[in-house]
């Protein structure tokens, strides 16, 4: 599909002289981009280009820049922020134009999508006011017409109600719903160019899908170019022409999908490639064969985790909410147990029943051949020292106000376990597992990243040697890189100690690197279960199968690094003596 | 967006830790001004040397000059003089006006957020029937209540403030006690004692501090306008709010207004924009 | 919702009654409590000068005989029909003795809020729309000075300046419009900071806000992105806040009153204090309670029909997500 190279041309700058150029102005041409804060540099030198009817992807981690990079893009970073190198949009140089002359790009001629479709309304104006905006862009005369298109355009996008919604107030609407409103009015004055800024990250995985799905058609249907930002390169390469990875503001790795995937020219591009686990499924599977494998031979294995016919029910307003609804499952001893769902499928209170901080109503719950359904909190202590939790965030699970060392020994010092000199050993040994250096003792949370903050997490639950770890979605408040090296602390542990997880994920291709067994929920029930093998290879029902589709698979064209070996993985620290004795 | 917020907030709160130690030109000249004024409240001695009670009649009503900075007052008294003087009991009441407010509303706050159920139902519907009553006629019939003078004035500021801390703090413990880490404790073999002292109570005390500092300064305010009303301790005690309300007799010779008002405008600005930076940086 | 709403209210309603009898029951017990007798401090002053007979007769008409909870009893059924008691100085009706100077403090709080609300406007959308390097930062750090100093301090200052250097009003009459315009604006410029704080805090959370790039991303310029995006959104919480200012506008006026020798219920409570008259400003305090609690409840009530955000839920005060308790608490506090 050829760009209209006559519409090109007139709008082209007329001072151009010389020689007309042998392929045909770009719609977006980015520069030689900086953006500076300061004295600090949040941007370096990027350039990239982007074609009439082509969508580009801009991939990056949290602190990467792409989002500054798009609103520098819009013109739309806050005062304190400066910014050099060129911004070409159809030929013509953006920095250089008054604001004045600007705005009327904004929106008529550049559609925004933006990150948080929650927030992105304005609460206290009706959807319809909002919209009217969008329509008041183009030159339609009467109100009428304006409504018309709006709701036209709602029903595009896949609204069953457009009047409704139209009528509504942001905080009325589903955040699914929001997006798609959202996605409206950004193409409603057909605009020639869509950002969308991480559109589907606040979506759960069923509803990502269906979203993106949305963009790429209307890309096509409309002829619009789209630029998205996003974190995942496994959506961006599953569907964009071109993509450009970006590290710390700069540019690492640019081209089409097939080439960044068969030859990643940077290290950087190549290790993130190996941690996408949609990518690389079997990833693990060096480390995991280590350990001691028991899958389905239910004869003879004791199960360290039996739940039986548990149900829990709520009063929410008055009305009874069955969050777990007759759930049953045994995780036999040293194997990793999934329980995978999306947000309000009763993951979270099933975890919260196993570790006994809520009463199921009944049926029973043992773990470590101990009851711990129907016990009070106090008698739980015993259990709590062989049952340990990784909460998901690590930002809020660490007291902000206590330095690492003594995050880690609190729990020694609870269960009063060993003199004074034992605990400080144990901790240090406990660092050492998850693989963070002495120098860390004395820091508060504050001075840790993410990934380091997990690891004390896991350090602060392993120092107890228990028997058992809940991990409750340990990894999705982080960066996919830092994701990758947490797993893999994870998985030595297990093969290593004999530890049995129970892991709670929303993220399929995550679960299927590295557990066992899985048990679908959805609305409180089990759905399916089975191995890992079992579920990913031929799902039975039709919500398994739906979620499994929403996974970015990179079948279509890009595919040979599927079938790459990935790198081996395996280098097991030495284990401290003490923890394994 | 799952991946970038947390971290980029850990980001925004590492460079936030980075900007306590580079202390803006404001703030570090706000902390001059306050220890200066606690400089005064200590030993005044060192300040002046005229007398603040007894004057030279002949030099009474003079303007400000290198010899009197501030004047001299209707009885001939040195002005600056009797400001200096006056800053004991204007900052340590209102230091006492603060500690009751934090020990009483703190305590009330902490025990209704922490203990819930009857306890909080109670002690909030105090609270906010506390807060229904202006609190400046609040203080007003409390020291009418207790007689006229400057630590009755302290007590009764401290009292009016009580619910103020106690809805603070309220709120806080109960945010806090809500927050993970408070769990994981729980899971870790916390008992109710070891998580009440060394998570929440930790947690809480920041910015219950930081309203502290803010309290104090308006209670410096709050004090000022009980004495210049009458309620403190007669002349020829010098509290600032006393000293403005004799110079509101003296008009013709304002600087016996303005002077003492600009200590306590200086002073109080000063501890506002602390308590604004302690905020921010928290 | 109608439902919701109704229920809302009505729930509304019995708190606020309830707050109020409480109230008055706390002051009566403060005064109580508190040590310092009012027979010995006041009756007995020989400055007063009653002899024995007549405190025999003014403590029972008072029933200061009484154990204390039948005073609260007697007290508080007598309140709840409007009899507010007898003077103890005077030996009039409190009520009579506050119903002669309410006017006059009644217009004086409502033009300092009428000052107040001018000049917290002049200060929030002005901070908004003057440019950043000339002027924004200037007008931002108005509500804090303000907020520093002394109410009686601005009085004197506007007296000396306005009253005897420019003659612009005459001291001696109080009373008189032109007094009456710069005592309210004494009045009004703390009261005003306030207001102005949460004001130009909301004005910049809401223009923060994701809604306001996706808004200027979709062709708005800054007036019209002011006009229909963020004027309303920052501006609707600002109600509570003033309603929460009526407390410092009566405590003000007492103040500003005394400054100015204006007569009202500033007077009142200052003349009652000093001859330690307990039951005139113990009525004093519970019918400020009273308004403060109904100018609340009447804000509570309007709130949720102005703020489509705001649900409904259980006893809370309506608050919409963005505003920040502890930036309220701190900026509600006392000025006096």
């Amino acid at each position: 599909m050829a760009p209209p190279d006559s519409l090109t041309a007139i709008l082209a700058p007329a001072g151009t002289t010389g020689p007309a150029p042998p392929r045909p102005v770009p719609l977006l041409r980015v520069d030689g981009l900086s953006v500076f804060y300061g004295s600090h540099q949040v941007v370096t030198d990027v350039r990239f280009e982007l074609d009439r009817g082509k969508s580009l992807a801009l991939i990056g981690e949290s602190g990467s820049g792409k989002s500054t990079i798009v609103r520098a893009v819009l013109r739309l970073l806050p005062g304190e922020a400066r910014c050099t190198g060129c911004v070409a949009f159809d030929g013509q140089e953006l920095p250089g134009l008054s604001e004045r002359r600007f705005r009327p790009l904004r929106g008529r001629a550049i559609g925004f999508v933006p990150q948080d479709p929650g927030n992105a309304l304005n609460p206290v104006r009706t959807i319809g006011a909002q919209a009217m905006e969008a329509a008041a862009l183009l030159d339609l005369p009467d109100k009428a017409g304006r409504t018309a298109l709006i709701l036209e355009t709602f029903a595009r996008v896949g609204l069953d109600n457009p009047r409704r919604v139209y009528d509504s107030y942001p905080h009325q609407l589903s955040g699914g719903m929001l997006q798609r409103v959202l996605i409206g009015l950004a193409v409603l004055p057909r605009p020639a160019l869509l950002v969308a800024d991480e559109p589907t990250s606040s979506l759960d995985v069923t509803l990502q899908k269906r979203i993106l799905d949305l963009l790429w058609r209307l890309q096509r249907d409309l002829d619009i170019s789209l630029l998205l930002i996003t974190h995942d390169l496994a959506i961006a390469a599953e569907r964009a022409d071109s993509l450009v990875v970006l590290k710390d503001g700069a540019v690492q790795e640019a081209g089409s999908p097939a080439a960044v995937f068969a030859s990643p020219a940077s290290s950087h591009a190549r290790s993130l490639l190996a941690a996408v686990p949609a990518l690389n499924p079997d990833r693990y599977a060096g480390l995991r064969a280590r350990g001691p494998r028991c899958i389905g031979t239910d004869a003879g294995v004791a199960s360290k985790i039996a739940v039986s016919s548990v149900t829990k029910t709520f009063m929410v307003d008055g009305k009874a909410l069955t969050a777990v609804d007759n759930v049953s499952f045994t995780v036999p001893a040293g194997t990793t147990h999934a329980l995978v769902g999306e947000s309000g499928s009763g993951k979270t209170t099933m975890i919260r029943l196993l570790l006994g901080l809520e009463q199921p109503d009944t049926g029973d719950i043992s773990v470590a051949d101990e009851q711990i359904a129907g016990r009070l909190p106090g008698s739980l202590r015993a259990v709590w020292r062989r049952l340990q939790i990784v909460y998901q965030n690590p930002f809020t699970s660490l007291d902000p106000t206590w330095k690492v060392e003594h995050l880690v020994r609190e729990p020694l010092d609870r269960f009063h376990i060993g003199t004074r000199r034992e605990r400080a050993e144990r901790v240090r040994e406990a660092l050492a597992y998850v693989g963070l250096g002495e120098h860390l003792l004395s820091r508060k949370p504050v001075a840790l990243s993410g990934g380091q903050r997990q690891r004390v997490a896991i350090a602060r639950a392993l120092v107890l040697k228990p028997d058992v770890i809940v991990l409750d979605e340990p990894t999705s408040a982080l960066d996919v890189s830092v994701q990758a090296g947490i797993v893999e602390v994870l998985l030595s542990l297990q093969a290593e100690l004999g530890l049995t997880y129970v892991f709670v994920s929303h993220d399929l291709a995550l679960v299927r690197q590295l557990a066992d067994t899985v048990c679908v929920m959805h609305r409180g029930r089990i759905i399916e279960h089975g191995t890992v093998m079992d579920i990913f290879d031929s799902p039975r029902q039709p919500y398994t199968r739906s979620l499994l589709d929403s996974l970015p698979s990179c079948a279509t064209g890009v595919d040979p690094l599927l079938h790459r070996r990935p790198e081996p993985i395996g280098t097991i620290r030495p284990t401290p003596r003490a923890l394994t004795a | 967006m799952t991946v970038a917020l947390p971290s980029s907030a850990w980001r925004v709160t590492a460079a936030s830790r980075l900007a306590v130690l580079r202390v803006p030109p404001a703030v570090a000249l706000s902390f001059a001004v306050i220890a200066l004024v606690i400089a005064w409240s200590i030993v005044p001695g060192l300040f002046t040397s005229f007398d603040p009670v007894n004057g030279v009649p002949a030099d009474k009503l003079l303007g400000p000059s290198a010899a009197h900075w501030f004047g001299t007052d209707h009885l001939g008294r040195d002005l600056y003089t009797r400001v200096v003087y006056g800053t004991a009991s204007s900052v340590e009441s209102a230091l006492i006006a603060v500690s009751i407010g934090v020990a009483a509303g703190g305590l009330i706050g902490l025990l209704a957020g922490f203990l819930g159920g009857w306890v909080d139902v109670v002690l909030a519907r105090l609270v906010d029937v506390l807060l229904a009553i202006p609190s400046f006629l609040l203080a007003v019939i409390i020291v009418t209540a207790l007689g006229f003078d400057t630590i009755n004035v302290a007590i009764a500021t401290g009292l009016s403030a009580v619910a103020v801390f106690a809805r603070v703090m309220r709120a806080e413990v109960i945010k806090i006690r809500q927050a993970t880490f408070v769990e994981a404790s729980f899971l870790l073999g916390g008992s109710r004692w070891h998580i009440l002292s060394r998570h929440v109570l930790p947690n809480a005390s920041r910015s219950v501090l930081t309203l502290a500092v803010l309290r104090f300064g308006l209670s410096i305010l709050v004090i000022a306008s009980l004495a210049f009303l009458g309620y403190g301790d007669p002349p020829p005690a010098s509290d600032w709010g006393l000293l403005i309300s004799i110079g509101k007799n003296y008009l013709k010779w304002p600087w016996l207004v303005y002077a003492p008002a600009f200590v306590t405008i200086a002073t109080v600005l000063s501890i506002n924009r602390i308590s604004r930076w302690l905020r921010q940086t928290a | 919702m109608r439902n919701a709403y109704r229920a809302y209210a009505a729930k509304r309603l019995v708190q606020a009654v309830v707050v109020i009898l409480l109230a008055y029951v706390l002051t009566f017990v403060v005064v109580s409590i508190l040590p310092g007798d009012p027979i010995t401090s006041v009756l007995r002053d020989p400055q007063n000068g009653f002899t024995e007979a007549e405190i025999q007769e003014i403590v029972a008409a008072q029933g200061l005989d009484k154990p204390i909870p039948v005073q609260l009893w007697t007290s508080l059924c007598h309140f709840l029909t409007g009899d507010l008691g007898l003077s103890m100085r005077s030996s009039r009706p409190v009520a009579t003795l506050i119903a002669e100077v309410l006017p006059s403090t009644l217009v004086l709080a409502s033009a300092g809020l009428a000052v107040a609300l001018l000049l917290a406007a002049a200060l929030g959308y002005g901070s908004q729309f003057l440019p950043k390097r000339f002027g924004q930062g200037f007008l931002r750090g108005f509500p804090a000075l303000f907020l520093s100093v002394p109410n009686f301090v601005i009085g004197l200052v506007l007296i000396h300046l306005f009253g005897f250097q420019f003659g612009f009003f005459r001291v001696l009459d109080p009373d008189s419009v032109r007094a009456t315009f710069f005592a309210a604006i004494a009045l009004g410029i703390p009261v005003s900071a306030q207001i102005a704080e949460v004001l130009i805090a909301n004005l910049d959370h809401e223009s923060r806000q994701e809604y306001a790039a996706v808004a200027r991303g979709r062709g708005l310029g800054p007036t019209r992105l002011f006009v229909r995006h963020l004027l309303k959104p920052s501006s609707l919480p600002v109600v509570t806040v003033i309603a929460l200012t009526i407390g410092e506008l009566l405590g003000g006026s007492l103040i500003t009153e005394t400054v100015f020798g204006r007569t009202g219920i500033g007077s009142l409570v200052q003349r009652s204090a000093t001859s330690h008259d307990l039951p005139v400003l113990q009525a004093v305090v519970s019918l400020a309670a009273v308004v403060f609690v109904l100018v609340n409840l009447i804000a509570d009530l309007v709130y949720p029909l102005l703020d489509p955000r705001v649900k409904l839920i259980g006893d809370h005060r309506p608050r919409p997500a963005g505003a920040d308790e502890s930036a309220a608490d701190t900026s509600g506090a006392v000025t006096p």
